[in-house]
């Protein structure tokens, strides 16, 4: 080998063994940081995101993520009162779920509004109060009257 | 005539099957059947249709409208006919005629909801239209004659006949001969099946044919009702039962929903009290609210123009005639829990008719909504009024406050029309309502006129209603819910055509009848504003990708409906006196 090879192979060489004297930063070990990541995450890729593994999963579980989802498109910002509302029902990730998701798969030429919002808060609340009603019906499972949500949707 | 003869004979050798012997069995066979005959029937005979002495003036109608359609129909429609149809076994003349008849004249719009109840075969390469004889093997149910007075009887001698008839079919190439006999217009062929089916005794039947007699069955025997001729309608019911069955979908349920009515009615079957089925009610109308949106669309509009109303009013009161389950109130209370400048103080009275177990369920859907209302920090008061009828209540009762310190809404879901069979009811509550003074007065009721004075009247607009609700039920996938929500609404159709007197309650009205009475007793009409209607339009396109529901604003009204036929409305109304 020539010398300035040489010097070059001990250079890199070096340089590795800097980088391995640098602790090793794992997003997993900072939590706020892969919060902030994910709130920025749009729908299926957050959805994405929560089945990477158990610790994600538990991480995205943090209702401050799906607020940011379900208003991001939202002009003015709702107010703060609406979090209590939202978080006494069962959570932003519910409703998500619940309705915006079916809601938006099924008007998906409409823009995300407050319309879109309010009706889905209604179905929401609806449905809470529903879930009041466990063990006082004669069927076997408790009514929900989200099931039309549910259902798959036929795209032409 | 005679080269026609030889083209058939022609083409039947051509086909090398059994065919000139078979229709030599057939002509004996048309012989037998016929007493003498006459010349046409000789002629028909030698063709190789098969037609009944019976059905000779019938057959030689439907000709002579063949003939006619055939002149006015265009070029296209009959080219239809050659490329797309096929008839399997016209040698059966009348059924044949039937069939050419019902293509050039589509049937009307309902029996396209029908489902074939076998997919058609597609046989020898041939496409099968929509408007085919769809082959069905067993017993199914034949043709039946347009006389009424056909009892059970006979009519199964026609089946057993028809299926002699039929075990045979045969290979024919046929109408180049019938069309240059009927009028000559174009010589469209229409070919039919091959041997293949000859293995499988079938009985062929027109779906949408039965549809249609189903429907003048129903005709026939509420007028039989209306003329009080009991005999011929116990005859038509039956002859109802039957056609019933041999539909699908939609057009089956409302048929036996219909026939079941008219037999209560025919023999005098009082339905059960409705008081007793109070629960069973509220719960059928739970499964009816989370099947089809109707009643969300009832509550979300009536909710809107309350909120809109109680705009900048701290305390509020909503007295509300339908309380049912309570389904409606969450909604408002997340509205108003969110509305700007902070909920106000929400008052609810709700008026019930009793419990057959005497249990306060009134108090139960107050608990439940005094819950979800702590939980979305709103002020909640409750009061449950249990009474027969809201012809009972009093504005006493309701402990009303000064009307500067309390805006109250009262709220109408399918209650009104209930008070309409007893004299002075309707007016007493409507007098009642104005002493409430609300700020705004919602009610939701069904779009038809189901409380004409004559029963066939009532009789047709009902059966026109509720085919097109369960027409828009259709789409929903079966489930215990749809089930209890046709029985929902059967229990409407049997008291509607069922009773009479004070016992029918179901007793809808148009929306400007409503009108004219609010208006002569003391309202006027509040629109309902942009937001209602926005929020309806994107409920509606929810459900279902909204394929069929419409929503309409008719005077300030907002209705839903299935395609063009509105079914029910919200109204809004205030006194028409300067309020407070």
């Amino acid at each position: 080998m020539s010398g300035k090879r040489i010097s070059m192979v001990e250079k890199s060489n070096n340089k590795r063994q800097r980088v391995n004297q640098v602790p090793k930063f794992s997003i997993n070990d900072h939590h706020d940081v892969l919060v902030e990541i994910l709130r920025r995450l749009d729908g299926p890729s957050l959805c994405s995101a929560a089945c990477v593994c158990r610790l994600w999963s538990a991480v995205a579980r943090n209702d401050s993520i799906w607020e940011e989802l379900c208003f991001r498109q939202v002009s003015p910002r709702p107010s703060l009162s609406l979090r209590s509302v939202v978080s006494a029902l069962g959570g932003y990730r519910c409703l998500y779920f619940l309705c915006i998701r079916p809601v938006l798969a099924r008007l998906p030429k409409l823009r995300w509004t407050r319309d879109q919002l309010q009706l889905s808060l209604s179905l929401y609340c609806v449905h809470y109060y529903e879930r009041l009603y466990v063990g006082a019906w004669l069927g076997d499972a408790p009514p929900s009257s989200l099931m039309f949500l549910r259902k798959p949707v036929n795209v032409v | 005539m005679k080269r026609d003869l030889h083209q058939f004979q022609g083409r039947l050798s051509n086909h090398g099957t059994s065919s000139s012997s078979s229709s030599k069995d057939k002509m004996m066979m048309v012989k037998k059947e016929e007493d003498g005959g006459n010349m046409d029937d000789e002629l028909l005979a030698v063709l190789g249709y098969k037609v009944r002495s019976s059905e000779m003036a019938e057959v030689a109608l439907k000709l002579e409208q063949l003939e006619t359609m055939m002149g006015n129909v265009q070029e296209d429609g009959l080219s239809h006919l050659a490329t797309d149809t096929v008839h399997y076994n016209p040698s059966e003349l009348y059924s044949w005629l039937d069939n050419m008849l019902s293509d050039l004249n589509p049937p009307p719009p309902r029996s396209n909801g029908l489902d074939p109840i076998l997919p058609s075969p597609e046989i020898g390469g041939f496409p099968a239209s929509d408007y085919d004889l769809k082959a069905i093997p067993g017993n199914a149910i034949y043709h039946q004659n347009q006389f009424p007075a056909i009892d059970s009887s006979s009519s199964s001698n026609n089946q057993s006949k028809r299926l002699k008839s039929c075990s045979s079919p045969d290979s024919m190439v046929t109408s180049t001969s019938t069309a240059t006999q009927i009028g000559g217009v174009i010589g469209t062929t229409v070919t039919t099946t091959t041997a293949a089916e000859s293995t499988r005794s079938v009985i062929l039947v027109d779906s949408q044919e039965n549809g249609v007699r189903l429907v003048h069955a129903l005709m026939a025997c509420a007028e039989a009702i209306q003329q009080n001729n009991l005999t011929l309608a116990e005859a038509l019911v039956k002859q109802i039962g039957c056609l019933a069955v041999s539909q699908a979908g939609a057009m089956r349920k409302v048929a036996t929903y219909f026939a079941e009515a008219l037999a209560r009615r025919i023999y005098r079957l009082s339905p059960p009290q409705n008081q007793i089925d109070h629960s069973l009610s509220d719960t059928l109308q739970m499964h009816f609210y989370e099947t089809c949106p109707y009643l969300k669309f009832a509550h979300f509009t009536a909710n809107q123009a309350i909120l809109e109303a109680f705009e900048g009013k701290k305390r509020v009161h909503v007295i509300d005639f339908s309380m049912n389950q309570g389904l409606q109130w969450p909604a408002l209370m997340q509205a108003l829990a969110l509305r700007e400048g902070g909920p106000p103080t929400f008052r609810l009275t709700g008026i019930g008719p009793p419990a057959p177990d005497n249990s306060d369920h009134l108090h139960d859907v107050g608990c439940r909504l005094a819950q979800l209302a702590e939980v979305i920090h709103v002020e909640f008061e409750y009061r449950g009024f249990v009474a027969n009828s809201l012809a009972d209540l009093d504005a006493s009762m309701l402990e009303l406050r000064p009307s500067e310190t309390e805006a109250v809404a009262v709220n109408s879901v399918f209650e009104l029309h209930k008070l309409l069979g007893r004299p002075g009811g309707i007016e007493k509550v409507l007098g009642v309502v104005k002493q409430i003074k609300p700020v705004i007065f919602t009610v939701v009721e069904q779009e038809s006129n189901h409380n004409g004075p004559v029963f066939l009247d009532r009789f047709t607009e009902s059966l026109h209603y509720y085919s097109t609700l369960f027409d828009s039920l259709e789409g929903v996938p079966s489930s215990q819910d749809k089930v209890m929500s046709e029985v929902y609404l059967g229990k409407q159709i049997c008291n509607l055509v069922a009773c009479e007197g004070p016992d029918r309650v179901e007793r809808h009205e148009t929306l400007s009848q409503w009108g004219n009475r609010f208006g002569s007793s003391g309202f006027a009409p509040a629109n309902l504003g942009s937001n209602a209607f926005k929020q309806a339009s994107m409920l509606l396109s929810v459900y279902n990708s909204g394929q069929g529901y419409r929503v309409e604003e008719n005077n300030g009204c907002l209705m839903l409906g299935w395609h063009t036929r509105p079914l029910i409305t919200t109204s809004a109304w205030k006194l028409s006196t300067a309020a407070h």
